[in-house]
């Protein structure tokens, strides 16, 4: 478990980065905080013969919180975001996701822009950024450029960055009004990756009718999904009347969960219903009693 | 319960401890010896194939390569291997440190590079090509013992590795015959692994002017370690020696050097320069020695008040391709304990083990335990048969203090077991009746939640080669003292306990004692730590050569003081006379007398403060426990919680307390990792899936129950009184652990009798 040999670069800024990274095409990758991409190096599973380092650009760590918007500079770690304040007041739902990232030890070090570009389909940062709609912003040789979370996420492991682009920050919208935020998920064990999972977040407006609600799940697909048809199912549906089960059972209807040695596709879409189900419920009870 | 001394009985506080917890442990990877190489492996990625040839010609070429070695050029001048325990003669699969003109198991070593870094090491490997031709794996246990299954060892001509023919009697077909009932179930055990927190790993150099064979390793046993490298390398024992550090953790992997670290050896030897090879986590997993992958049935016939009148046991396990030690079946053991703590007046059990196209097995801490496993379980289904509450089944067969001394239906002869007493301790501390009336009234509301038992008998094994150990006690020139023993604790806590019986019966204090184990060339024989065998025989040479060591002071001390040895008492590092404060030597003082003052002794006083004992302990001694867990299942994702977990534990006269809690404790993880997280898996075509830890899930401290005890202190006839106990808490908790989830279950009519337990092969089950 050591890594094939590779060369290190430590650029000071993202220009600096992005010029190493064309100068060396395919061979070149971007290390951030390592925790998904150093063991697969130690492991041989990933290859790069030149490791450009984005630790020492500052001005990548940072939260900048707006009216209707916070910004998360893409070298934030993780547990540096689970603890900011503006995240907490104005998007509870990432600070909420923080903790099910594996151990305190994978969260001082990972980073949030780590963690969407490496894409792990059971990641929680990427689902909460599919189910807000938050946009990624990356920078290249040519103009930087806003990607929609929903864009963003191609495939398992795989994003629609180019080679020689950097992930520079993401862009949570704030959601006003009497709004719930919920993430339940499971896994094996504390910390594990989730089998499945759900992040919900839902606005409540006149009668107690649900405004606006975004279902996102985790482990259920290549990609973060969103649960489209059951949101559709669920908007104008007075919380009171809402059958949350069903609600579960529309937002799997439609996913091709991945089989591992933890769960089968089948067993994945049963903890899903359940999760998006209870995930639902919290952000319902959130909204109406705050 | 026998009054707790001056240090034995304590929960001393581990000696170990402040070395270890700051990360000032010396553990193999810490050796660096100038010159040093480092190797890496190059292994078969296919499960099954005929070894074509190996290219090793671009690996040579790279800088830093000092060698890459095939079978071709390791294994010319290597000598058979076998372990002492097994003997000579044991069936055994082939012996071959690196694949020869096949491979047999993904994970096979193929070649030894050899190289200034491991780094280089690695970039080495992988430029070695191996041209394999696949044939087909072996892996259905029963498959492979058809006449159409590809051969694992095809020079065996059978995969076959061992068979115990079951011996019936007219006595047992009686008792089928007559039986009110007769419950018959197959339980499955899957493939786990010891999975110690340090990998194996070892530094070998050979000092070709002195013909000196050096390792510096990862071992439970030293002179074992010494042993087959002098068999394998024609070298006399003397000539090795074979130093362990501080080690962390074995579980039965490190009991025996497995090929890697032969191969290791070999190559030293051969390339006259030093070799470390540390085993990585991919590698220890993949290829470090798996275990546990057995089913076991078990018919069971009773009368129709549930008591058992006879038991038929038919055992396949799967040994993978190269076991460690001999065949790696564990039948013959098996078949002696079965009976455990019941009264089953009859018995047959017979085994086959089969070789397949998989990592081998290995010894794993209580490796026979697949008795307890299906025993445990099968009493369990036998009560929900019958109608009848499990601890109620239990109680009408488990051997009592009245039946002793018992002899089980195989042979084994029980003096100083407590069941009953451990069986109602349990229950006791569990709050069994309250557990149940819980129990109805939450499954009204939904909830599923169960309880469940498994008892056990543990022999600390101590037969044969297992049967002494040595410990030499030196009153150093200072007073204080030196325990040099042939012990190989690595996470045993000897270095307290062992110290605590020193210090009990010299008469010193604690403080005043210096453990050292782990070097051949300085200690005693020892056969190595493992088989709960320490606080039986290790514990009995140090109690013994401490008493020695006692006589000699007190007799040097009455010459002196003009005493009869019989006015003299021992206690805090000093002797005087009974009664006289004023007159007591301090060991200091003594100790200088011997060594520097002794022209002024008078005639006869003993000089020599340093004594060597070996204990010869009975081939087992019995300890026993109950274990008691309650769990809720999640009937929709399958979870399993454990609500609490209890073990009543009777090891006989307890050394440290502490120390036995912390290796039930430890046991009892490994059990919980057993039924609901470890699951070492193969695909269909003999590939391993679960080779890191992603997949490989261990339990941490965040799924660990707190455990409750209770403890019986029943002594053993061995002085001391002590007996093993350092397995059970791995044998007894997958059985509890199993029935406590059958029993949440049961409403549903589910009764799993495969492991493991899964979240998702619970809900398998919930939804046919
Ligand atoms: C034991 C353990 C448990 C874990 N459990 C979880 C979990 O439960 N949930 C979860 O979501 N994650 C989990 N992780 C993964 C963790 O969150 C990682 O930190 C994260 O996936 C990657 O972030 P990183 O900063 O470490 O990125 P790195 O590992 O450095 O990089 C990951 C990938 O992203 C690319 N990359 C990183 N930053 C950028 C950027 N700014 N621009 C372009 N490309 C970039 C890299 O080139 C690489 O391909 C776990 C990790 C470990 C070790």
């Amino acid at each position: 478990m050591k890594a094939a040999p590779f060369c290190y670069h430590r650029p000071g800024t993202v220009a600096e980065a992005v010029e190493t990274l064309a100068a060396f095409g395919d061979g070149a990758k971007v290390l951030a905080g390592g925790q998904s991409l150093v063991p697969l190096m130690a492991l041989r599973l990933a290859r790069a013969e030149h490791l450009v380092d984005l630790g020492r650009i500052a001005a990548l760590r940072y939260v900048r919180g707006a009216a209707d918007s916070v910004a998360v500079g893409a070298m934030t770690v993780q547990a540096a975001a689970g603890r900011d304040p503006v995240i907490a007041a104005s998007v509870p739902l990432l600070a909420r996701a923080i903790p099910f990232i594996g151990h305190f030890q994978v969260r001082n070090r990972g980073t949030v822009g780590g963690s969407c570009a490496h894409a792990d389909p059971s990641a929680e940062i990427p689902a909460v950024a599919v189910t807000l709609d938050a946009e990624l912003e990356a920078s290249g040789r040519g103009r930087p450029r806003l990607i929609p979370a929903a864009k963003f996420f191609t495939s398992t492991f795989t994003t629609s960055l180019e080679p020689d682009e950097v992930l520079t920050a993401l862009h949570f919208p704030v959601w006003p009004g009497r709004s719930g935020f919920a993430v339940r998920e499971f896994a094996r064990r504390r910390g594990d990756f989730a089998v499945a999972g759900a992040v919900c977040a839902v606005t409540l407006g006149q009668g107690e009718r649900i405004e606006r609600v975004a279902i996102g799940l985790l482990g259920l697909g290549a990609v973060p999904l969103r649960a489209a048809a059951a949101e559709r199912a669920a908007t104008g549906t007075a919380a009171g009347d809402l059958d949350v089960t069903e609600i579960g059972h529309l937002a799997v209807a439609d996913t091709d969960p991945p089989d591992d040695v933890h769960a089968t596709p089948g067993y994945r879409r049963r903890v899903g219903v359940a999760m998006a189900a209870r995930a639902l419920t919290a952000a319902l009870e959130e909204a109406a009693h705050g | 319960m026998t009054v707790a001394g001056r240090y034995v009985g304590q929960s001393v506080r581990r000696q170990e401890d402040p070395r270890l917890l700051t990360g000032h442990g010396r553990y193999v990877d810490d050796i660096v010896v100038p010159g040093m190489l480092h190797a890496a492996f190059v292994r078969s990625s296919v499960p099954h194939g005929l070894l074509r040839g190996v290219d090793t010609e671009a690996a040579r070429a790279l800088p830093g390569v000092a060698a890459v070695l095939t079978a071709a050029e390791l294994h010319p001048g290597l000598h058979p291997m076998w372990q002492t325990m097994m003997g000579q003669d044991a069936p055994a699969a082939p012996f071959r440190p690196l694949a020869d003109a096949d491979v047999r198991y993904v994970g096979d070593p193929i070649a030894l590079v050899v190289v200034e870094s491991r780094y280089i090491a690695e970039d080495a490997a992988e430029l070695v090509v191996a041209d394999i031709e696949p044939l087909p794996p072996v892996l259905d246990t029963s498959a492979a013992l058809g006449d159409t299954a590809s051969l694992v060892h095809p020079e065996l001509g059978s995969n076959l590795a061992g068979e115990l023919p079951a011996a019936g009697s007219p006595e047992l077909d009686a008792a089928f015959a007559s039986a009110a009932l007769v419950a018959t179930e197959t339980f499955h055990q899957h493939r786990y692994a010891c999975v110690p927190m340090e990998t194996r790993g070892l530094v070998a150099q050979w000092d070709p002017a002195g013909e000196q064979l050096t390792v510096w390793a990862a071992t439970q046993g030293p002179h074992e370690f010494r042993a087959i490298c002098g068999r394998v390398l024609g070298l006399p024992e003397p000539r090795i020696r074979v130093i362990m550090g501080d080690v962390g953790g074995g579980f039965g992997q490190k009991m025996f050097p497995m090929r890697e670290e032969i191969a290791v050896v070999a190559a030293t030897r051969q390339l006259g320069r030093p070799v470390k090879w540390i085993e990585d986590r991919n590698e220890n997993l993949l290829g470090g020695g798996h275990a546990r992958e057995e089913q076991m049935t078990v018919s069971v016939a009773a009368d129709d008040a549930g008591h058992f009148t006879g038991v038929r046991v038919e055992q396949l396990e799967n040994v993978g391709a190269y076991p460690f030690p001999g065949n790696g079946s564990t039948a013959m053991a098996g078949s002696m304990i079965f009976p455990g703590p019941y009264r089953i007046p009859a018995l047959s059990y017979a085994a086959r083990a089969v070789y397949t196209t998989t990592c081998g097995r290995c010894a794993y801490r209580g490796p026979w335990m697949m008795e307890t496993v299906a025993r445990e379980q099968m009493v369990d289904l036998l009560a929900r048969r019958l109608g009848m509450d499990p601890l109620e089944l239990r109680r009408r067969n488990v051997i009592t203090a009245e039946d002793l001394p018992f002899t089980t239906a195989s042979g084994m002869v029980y003096e100083t077991v407590s069941p009953a007493q451990t069986l109602e301790q349990a229950a006791e501390l569990i709050g069994y009746d309250a557990f149940r009336r819980e129990q109805a009234a939450e499954r009204e509301r939904g909830r599923l939640l169960g309880i469940g038992l498994a008892l056990y008998i543990e022999p600390s094994q101590s037969f044969g080669p297992l049967g002494t150990d040595g410990a030499t006690v030196r009153l150093e020139p200072d007073g204080r003292v030196a325990l040099v023993m042939g012990t190989a604790s690595h996470g045993q806590s000897l270095e307290t306990t062992m110290a605590q019986v020193v210090a009990e019966h010299l008469g010193c204090d604690l403080g005043d004692i210096t453990f050292v184990q782990g070097d051949t060339a300085y200690v005693p024989y020892g056969a190595g730590t493992g088989g709960s065998r320490s606080a039986v025989v290790a514990a009995g040479a140090a109690r013994q050569a401490a008493l020695a060591l006692r006589e000699r002071i007190v007799t040097l001390a009455a010459a002196v003081l003009e005493a009869a040895p019989s006015d003299l008492e021992v206690a805090s590092s000093a002797v005087g006379v009974r009664g006289d404060p004023a007159s007591a030597l301090p060991f200091a003082k003594l100790a200088g007398l011997a060594y520097f003052g002794h022209a002024a002794l008078p005639e006869g006083a003993p000089v020599a403060l340093e004594v060597t004992e070996r204990f010869k302990a009975p081939p087992f001694t019995f300890s026993n426990a109950c274990h008691a867990a309650t769990v809720e299942v999640d009937a929709t994702t399958g979870q399993v919680s454990i609500l609490r977990y209890v073990v009543s534990e009777d090891c006989g006269v307890m050394i440290n307390p502490m120390v036995v809690e912390g290796q039930i404790a430890g046991g009892v993880l490994q059990g919980i990792g057993g039924v609901l997280y470890e699951h070492m898996v193969y695909d269909g075509d003999g590939n391993p899936l679960t080779t890191t830890f992603l997949d490989y899930l261990l339990p941490t401290a965040a799924e660990a129950p707190a455990i409750e005890y209770g403890h019986v202190e029943t002594a053993s006839r061995l002085p001391g009184g002590a007996k093993g106990m350092g397995e059970g808490g791995a044998i007894a908790s997958p059985p509890a652990l199993a029935n406590a989830i059958n029993d949440a279950l049961a409403p549903l009519g589910i009764h799993l009798t495969r492991q493991p337990m899964s979240p998702a092969a619970i809900v398998a089950a919930l939804t046919p």
